[in-house]
């Protein structure tokens, strides 16, 4: 093969560069496929226990089959949009009936996704769970911390933002210091969603 | 197989005077961003070690079929590959971890670093020399990172690796843990280091 002839620098490198693709692609579609249903499986069981814990249900942490068996046997999702449901009807801890609402509002830097849980007057909060943020870590990513999700637990809004540790009204939620944008974000989705809540869950499928 | 002083000497090189981070100063882009949490600057690193020494050998493999026109795409190609390749084990193994990281794995293939020793190392030496030098770029990388993470967790947050070390005394430093930190932790990594290997150099030239 003479270096500069028309196969060497035209025709080979097409050919080359075609089979290094093919082969890379396959090899990697392969392990995309051979995980595919792992993917898919993480996905719901983690859309599964931020229903729950909005709830305040208990389930167990790393069984996927429990968890499962937990939001099958307490939750019922009504309604579709766009393929998801649009709220979903669970049994609380006390045994009376609740309501769990998804919504989206804006961070300091992307969106927040927010799944509530409400008592049946759709006013009383039982749990907070955020399902997507891109906050600042250690600042305003500290709002998916125990404390600060567990602090709207029989909480009842509209809210007003206090001192980080100082919230003991009903309508009191803790800032988190350092993270002021953060959680005036999170106040407004908060003041926000009884009215998504009502309209999900009022104004039918 | 090449002799063994010259792979020491390709091993030890990325980790002092040629560090691709702190010598070179490349991969600075990921040094800053994913550098405020411990745990996470872990995970990326070992994406990266990962990238860098199987591309490295992959490479180095096929680099007398590589025709020289269409070499920078095989490379990214197959860099691509094997980042996709972490992305999706990441996200089916650690999910967790995985929606922390975010865009910050995929982005490993912007990494200047791995496209450099594709070019420079990979594609002139043997396969052998050049896996030992997709590790030890890899491992230079991620040693300057997790020494960086930790100070900057430890200073910003109190803590490392999530476990709470210093007391209720400590006020937290929040500017480290911002992109600001970063700045300020790089600089003063690379001017400690350049310092010392700095003075090494001198006395070696008297």
């Amino acid at each position: 093969m003479k270096k500069d002839s028309v196969f060497a620098t035209r025709i080979y490198p097409i050919i080359f560069m075609v089979l290094v693709t093919v082969v890379f692609i396959s090899g990697v579609s392969g392990i995309y496929l051979s995980t595919k249903e792992r993917v898919l499986l993480n996905e719901s069981i983690f859309q599964k226990m931020a229903v729950l814990y909005a709830a305040g249900i208990d389930y167990p942490e790393g069984q996927p089959q429990e968890i499962q068996a937990v939001y099958e046997a307490r939750v019922k999702e009504v309604g579709d949009i766009d393929g998801e449901p649009a709220y979903f009807e669970v049994e609380l801890p006390s045994g009376e009936p609740g309501y769990v609402v998804y919504t989206t509002g804006a961070g300091l830097w992307g969106k927040i996704v927010a799944a509530f849980g409400f008592e049946q007057d759709l006013n009383t909060i039982t749990g907070v769970e955020f399902v997507e943020q891109n906050e600042t870590p250690g600042l305003g990513a500290r709002i998916t911390e125990e404390w600060f999700k567990q602090q709207f637990r029989g909480k009842k809004g509209p809210f007003v933002l206090v001192e980080e540790g100082t919230a003991d009204e009903a309508n009191e939620l803790d800032a988190i210091t350092g993270a002021t944008r953060t959680s005036d974000a999170v106040l407004k989705i908060a003041n926000n969603v009884f009215e998504v809540a009502e309209a999900k869950v009022k104004g039918g499928n | 197989m090449p002799a063994r002083g010259k792979m020491k000497k390709t091993f030890m090189a990325p980790l002092g005077k040629d560090n691709p981070v702190f010598a070179q100063i490349l991969g600075i882009c990921s040094t800053l961003a994913v550098t405020n949490k411990l745990e996470n600057t872990v995970i990326m690193s070992m994406g990266v070690l990962f990238t860098t020494s199987l591309s490295g050998l992959t490479i180095s493999l096929i680099r007398k079929l590589i025709p020289a026109r269409v070499r920078m795409m095989v490379e990214t190609l197959i860099i691509a590959s094997f980042v996709i390749i972490v992305d999706i084990f990441l996200r089916a193994y650690v999910p967790d971890v995985w929606k922390q990281l975010g865009p910050y794995v995929g982005l490993i293939i912007t990494n200047c670093i791995i496209m450099g020793r594709a070019e420079a190392f990979a594609l002139n030496n043997p396969p052998g020399l050049s896996l030992v030098d997709g590790i030890s770029s890899g491992l230079g990388y991620s040693y300057v990172l997790i020494v960086i993470a930790f100070f900057r967790e430890l200073l910003g947050t109190g803590e490392v690796w999530g476990i709470t070390i210093l007391g209720d005394w400590w006020t937290n430093w929040s500017i480290m843990i911002m992109p600001p930190g970063a700045f300020f932790m790089l600089a003063i990594f690379v001017w400690i280091v350049k310092g010392v290997l700095i003075k090494e150099t001198e006395e070696a030239v008297k």
